[in-house]
């Protein structure tokens, strides 16, 4: 019994400074090995989420109603000038790394109507929304006519995508996932390389006819 | 029966019990280790004590983890482990053992009867517990194995003694009467002397009796010696275990400090709920249709009783980069379809989640085939022909896409499963050993199964 005893004692002593010692580690957080950081659910971060591009859709989001503090809705060309600070060109070059996954939506020649290929070309792009957070609707205008009409049929143009959106999706925080902009013909104009994206109308895409349009995408960067 | 056979005996008794206590030492304590809350390695080789190496000590990790390694798991967290009643008998058996190596003819035979009574307890309790691995866990680990076969070893090494002892007595008693037949029995005032009245007494008596020197007999010991010997079994089985419940822990201020619900769903249709009748209590679980972890938790929730009293709003979060932009490279690959037919389910979400938990080795290795995609969505339209069209539909991702975005509304932690009681998060540490402790006491509403 006296062997007995001593196994006993030994085995109740291990179990206790087992015990102990796992309670001291509760207790002052060591750890017995590091574990990898777990990553916290967020927006997606895309390579072309670059801080220029970041700053001027931040600059777009603030000022153009998306970022819930104020009710108005899209920006015009003037502000967006200003907003961006940059040249048309660097504007558009913004945007380039967007080309998979955006869409340019062609109008007709002084419309805001919408035509089938169009919606169906909104609409794909909207449900490939993934991790991002904002859609972005840059209307512009081509560089005939007026440019009080050219900046109205613009801002038209932009709100025939929000709207069709709207109509199909129902989605009740459209408010704070869609950014407009309308460039009229003053701004950051579109190049015939354009016509290689993915558009609404490839057979008659011109120089002047990928302005009469709408560039539609979702924009994979957190704010 | 030869002196040496009984020692044998003795010895197998000896060393099947050190076997069995360093088996349920070393398993204990791993458990021990796991009270801090992290995870270890753990050792899970027919060797004592050498550590597994990773991957391969799943089926002692899943002992461990199951509700069938302790007891009193209500009251203290992670319970007291069972292995630690086993280092407690194993080590009496031991010193019994010993008693009977040393003590050899002296060791009454009441020591044999005990042995044979009592020695067969740890087997019984490894083929309940083998029986558990096999149709609960459906794996056994290899410290247990290491149990099993020290519990069998002790067994026959028990069952030897008495036997040994039995044939020692009867053999005793032959070699007494053929004495007592060749020299007559002394007569005290016309009766036999004392001893000498039955056949199956006391060899010893019956032999010191006559004039005849007949083999020493083994005494048979009082009655008292089995309850005395009974009790300090159970003081020694119940030691171990007192002085761990003494020392263990307290763990109030750590459950619920893993975080908590902020925001809800926004658009609460996207969230398959799963309601059970008696379901009472609100919860919220993120999920991965092809994480193993999930259907682990899922068992066990139901196992224990708790999975039909939870409410449970289940957020779909596939670890597959198709649908997941939070991941990095597909862990899941073909998770997004699944999480999608879970969806596109509707009220029967609960039966599509668990035909997926059911056939999840084989849909995840169809995910992994070069046509992942393809493969896991023909294995959904071959049971589920109905849904096939709504998996493929653009809109259905878009609304998987809002599920999605409930954990970055919520900042979660990207990894499954995570349970959610009310609002407040059930910690990862919480999640197997703790479990038990903590549910009841993150919704006091839960009834303790």
């Amino acid at each position: 019994m006296v062997a007995g005893g001593l196994l006993l004692a030994g085995s109740a002593t291990a179990v206790r400074n087992g015990v102990n010692s796992a309670a001291k580690r509760l207790k002052t957080g060591i750890v017995a090995e590091a574990k990898p950081q777990v990553a916290v659910a967020a927006d997606a971060e895309a390579k072309y989420c670059t801080p220029e591009f970041k700053t001027v859709l931040a600059r777009v989001i603030h000022a153009c109603g998306l970022s819930g503090e104020s009710g108005r809705r899209g920006c015009q060309p003037a502000d967006v000038k200003s907003l961006a600070s940059i040249s048309d060109q660097e504007f558009n070059e913004l945007f380039t790394p967007l080309k998979e996954r955006a869409a340019v939506v062609m109008f007709d020649d002084n419309s805001d109507v919408l035509d089938q290929a169009g919606k169906d070309q909104v609409e794909s792009r909207w449900l490939e929304r993934k991790g991002a957070r904002y859609f972005f609707v840059v209307a512009r205008a081509s560089p005939t006519g007026g440019v009080d009409l050219n900046r109205k049929l613009s801002h038209k143009r932009a709100n025939s995508v929000l709207f069709h959106i709207q109509d199909r999706f129902h989605d009740p925080d459209l408010d704070q996932k869609v950014g407009l902009l309308w460039l009229g013909k003053e701004f950051a104009q579109l190049g015939k390389e354009y016509c290689d994206w993915s558009v609404s109308r490839p057979k008659n895409c011109t120089p002047e006819a990928i302005n009469r349009s709408a560039f539609v995408s979702w924009v994979d960067c957190q704010l | 029966m030869s002196s040496t056979a009984q020692r044998w005996s003795a010895i197998v008794v000896v060393i099947a019990s050190l076997l069995g206590l360093a088996f349920a030492g070393v398993s204990t304590l791993d458990y021990v280790n796991h009270l801090d809350r992290q995870v270890h390695d753990i050792s899970c080789s027919f060797i004592p004590g050498v550590t597994a190496k990773q991957g391969a000590d799943e089926g002692c990790r899943a002992a461990m983890y199951s509700p069938y390694s302790a007891l009193l798991r209500h009251e203290l967290w992670g319970g007291v482990p069972i292995a630690l009643f086993a280092v407690g008998a194993f080590a009496f058996f031991a010193a019994f053992g010993l008693y009977l190596l040393l003590a050899h003819d002296t060791a009454p035979r009441r020591s044999g009867q005990f042995l044979a009574l009592t020695g067969l307890t740890p087997l019984l309790v490894s083929i309940v517990m083998a029986v558990i691995a096999a149709t609960k866990l459906g794996q056994f680990c290899k410290t247990c194995i290491g149990m099993y076969l020290s519990s069998a070893l002790l067994a026959v090494g028990s069952v030897a003694v008495w036997w040994q002892q039995r044939r020692e007595a009867q053999a005793q008693a032959v070699a007494a009467k053929k004495a007592a037949r060749a020299v007559p029995p002394t007569v005290v005032d016309g009766e036999p002397a004392a001893g000498e009245k039955d056949g199956e007494g006391e060899p010893a008596a019956k032999a010191g009796g006559g004039k005849q020197p007949g083999p020493p007999g083994r005494r048979l010991g009082g009655w008292a010696l089995i309850p005395a010997w009974l009790a300090a079994l159970g003081a020694f089985s119940l030691a171990p275990a007192l002085v761990y419940a003494q020392s263990a822990p307290k763990y109030d201020q750590y459950i619920n400090n893993c975080g908590a619900l902020v925001a809800a769903p926004k658009t609460p249709k996207d969230f398959p709920r799963l309601t059970p009748r008696k379901a009472s209590v609100q919860a919220t679980m993120v999920v991965d249709p092809l994480c193993p972890t999930c259907k682990a938790l899922d068992q066990r929730l139901a196992a224990e009783g708790y999975l039909e009293q939870l409410d449970i709003t289940l957020v779909l979060f596939p670890l597959d980069d198709a649908c997941n932009w939070m991941v990095d490279q597909s862990v899941h690959p073909g998770a997004c379809e699944l999480a999608k037919a879970v969806l596109c389910a509707e009220h029967r979400a609960g039966d599509v989640l668990g035909w997926i938990y059911d056939n999840q080795e084989r849909l995840a290795e169809a995910g992994k085939a070069q046509a992942g995609v393809q493969s896991v969505q023909a294995a959904i339209r071959d049971r589920w022909p109905e849904l096939i069209n709504c998996v493929k539909d653009k809109e259905t991702g878009l609304r998987l896409d809002r599920v999605l975005r409930f954990a970055v509304d919520n900042r979660l932690q990207v990894s499954t499963p995570q349970l959610f009681v009310g609002s407040k998060r059930l910690c990862d540490e919480d999640s197997d050993l703790g479990l038990d402790y903590t549910l009841p006491r993150l919704a006091p509403e839960l009834k303790v199964p």
